[in-house]
């Protein structure tokens, strides 16, 4: 299945009078892997929350493919079917094993019990831990239940995954793990991933980088330096 | 695994929780249960009071306040046993707050050969012969310690013991009997008594009799069964409506206590549903998980209430010393109906944390976490 095309225009967010995102503007386009970049505080999980329907924007248009998210009458709907999350703290749900976990979304799409039990053994071998199917997340080291994330986010066949900070509390090699699986469902599935990281050298990993600054979006590099040049 | 199935899990799996949940709606359905059985145990009790658990009918003054302050005249009795379907009737009167050791037992007079009388079951001693004797009831006997051979003051009246009985009945067994000219003297009620009890014929259907009567005997207050029983007087009324009032505050406490315990612990997982609703789960779907969570905890709950509403009741009126007169009453309808509303206010009481948690915003909870 494709990857879905992001359109992001005018975009702002503001709470009461405080304004998260300002006027931000840009395109992901169908099977792209980008790193949403900045400081924290910069309002990447908040633009992450508006694409995935989570919450709603103040101003401006968001379309996922043709579906314009901000106007959802069923977000819930939407994200069942379109959109796959990954959080920095895995929200595994602590009573559940390994496989239960990434069976919730099917539960919510009221797959049947054997298809989704297939399922989700197949996206753990995916990810590397078929044999931990029955563990529980108390009984997991941090890099393999965000492998568990990834897996439950991938549950739903989503064409957009939306990963909020997934290796913020990850150790370097996990860390370096859970990119390389991000490249390889874009690489195998075409997926669309985009990755909000507040470090600006995991962008390396992605086809390109966007940076977000006060709520703002920044100008690529190049251009940055152009215009820096031109002055 | 099915939906019910991961509810089940995650309800195993977090035993701790699990049961506090269910302690929690416990003892709103304990609440439930006890009162019910304490109101139901005074209504009965009061039942037998009036209707002297061994009379088919029991006559009483029209319009008395209290059947206890009822006066009858002797003089009905031979028309009473000449009127078709009444096999015996004998006269009856009850002194209340006499016995200084037990305020609260009521004890009566009745004539030593009148069938009241005669379904005394005596375990030690026999029954009285003359006016300075007194039987006990086997209740009032153990309160009391006494035994054929003691002596007991009624009304400042000095009294042999020499027989202890048990009819079964738990106003009789917790009072005691004197002779009837006795009780007269003592009450100054010459010629009169407080109640008549009637036997009646086999085959007389207490309705039928009812009529009779009603027809002959103007200005009697007839009471067939113990329902009808607690309707007689004031104060038979005023418990039938207490037990109403219970009834209905036991099972607002228990619904309050119930959203309480599901409310506690919708908002103590706001991550879990906002992660829910952000892998996709819908507001009714979340809503319907935590409606059947509660509907699982409450039967469990429910379950654990009711023991503990039996056992409380049981505790509740020894602590408050009434265990004489008040028999915490529960049948199998009681419990039933008790699981019945349990449920039903699991249901109730779980709904407005479904909505709760049907509208944890994902987006502020999981950016809190």
């Amino acid at each position: 299945m494709a990857g879905a095309r992001v359109l992001v225009e005018h975009v702002s967010r503001a709470y009461g009078r405080a304004l998260v995102l300002d006027d931000v503007s840009f395109v992901v386009a169908a099977g792209e892997l980008v790193a949403l970049t900045g400081p924290s505080g910069s309002g990447k999980t908040t633009l992450l929350q508006l694409i995935g329907s989570l919450d709603r924007p103040s101003q401006g248009r968001l379309l996922v493919d043709d579906v314009s998210v901000g106007e959802l009458s069923h977000p819930a709907r939407f994200r069942r079917g379109t959109v796959g999350f990954v959080f920095q703290l895995h929200h595994l749900l602590p009573a559940l094993s390994a496989q239960q976990n990434v069976e919730l979304p099917m539960l919510a799409a009221r797959i049947a019990r054997r298809e989704r039990a297939a399922r989700a053994i197949e996206l753990l071998e995916e990810v590397g831990l078929a044999d931990r199917a029955s563990d529980l997340p108390s009984d997991l080291s941090g890099g393999e239940r965000q492998r568990v994330a990834i897996a439950r986010a991938l549950a739903g066949r989503p064409r957009l995954i939306l990963a909020d900070e997934p290796t913020g509390s990850l150790d370097t090699v996990a860390s370096r793990r859970v990119w390389e699986l991000l490249a390889s469902v874009r690489e195998r599935r075409g997926t669309t991933i985009i990755v909000a990281s507040h470090d600006a050298t995991l962008a390396e990993h992605a086809d390109r980088a966007l940076r977000l600054l006060d709520g703002r979006m920044m100008p690529p590099a190049e251009e940055q330096f152009a215009t820096e040049g031109v002055a | 695994m099915s939906g019910l199935g991961q509810t089940l899990t995650s309800l195993r799996r977090r035993p701790g929780r699990t049961f506090l949940t269910a302690l929690g709606t416990a003892l709103g359905i304990a609440t439930i249960v006890a009162l019910l059985a304490v109101a139901g145990g005074a209504q009965h009790s009061a039942g037998e009071l009036v209707q002297l658990g061994a009379s088919d009918l029991g006559l009483f003054q029209k319009d008395a306040a209290d059947p206890t302050t009822s006066i009858l005249s002797t003089d009905l009795i031979p028309e009473l046993r000449r009127t078709p379907g009444i096999a015996d009737a004998t006269p009856l009167v009850l002194l209340v707050n006499d016995l200084p050791k037990s305020p609260a037992a009521i004890v009566f007079g009745a004539n030593r050969n009148g069938f009241l009388t005669q379904r005394l079951v005596f375990s030690t001693g026999r029954m009285y012969r003359s006016g300075h004797e007194i039987v006990v009831g086997d209740e009032l006997a153990r309160q009391l310690h006494t035994r054929p051979g003691d002596s007991l003051t009624v009304a400042h009246r000095t009294f042999n013991v020499v027989g202890i009985y048990h009819i079964g009945v738990a106003y009789q067994d917790s009072g005691a009997f004197i002779p009837l000219a006795t009780a007269q003297t003592i009450s100054g009620r010459q010629g009169e008594a407080t109640t008549i009890p009637i036997k009646l014929d086999p085959g007389t259907r207490p309705a039928a009799a009812e009529k009779t009567i009603a027809a002959r005997f103007p200005g009697i207050l007839i009471i067939a069964d113990a329902e009808e029983a607690t309707r007689a007087g004031a104060n038979g009324q005023l418990i039938s409506q207490a037990a109403l009032v219970i009834a209905v505050l036991a099972l607002a406490i228990g619904g309050i206590g119930v959203m309480n315990t599901m409310l506690m612990a919708v908002i103590e997982r706001r991550s879990e549903f906002a992660l829910l609703s952000a892998v996709g789960w819908s507001g009714p779907q979340v809503a319907g998980r935590v409606l059947f969570e509660s509907l699982l905890t409450t039967i469990i709950g429910a379950a654990l209430g009711l023991i503990i509403g039996i056992l409380g009741a049981q505790l509740l009126v020894n602590a408050l010393g009434a265990q004489t007169f008040i028999s915490p009453h529960v049948t199998a309808w009681d419990l039933g109906r008790a699981l019945l509303v349990g449920v039903l206010i699991g249901i109730l009481g779980g709904l407005y944390p479904a909505w709760r948690a049907a509208h944890v915003s994902p987006a502020h909870v999981l950016a809190q976490h």
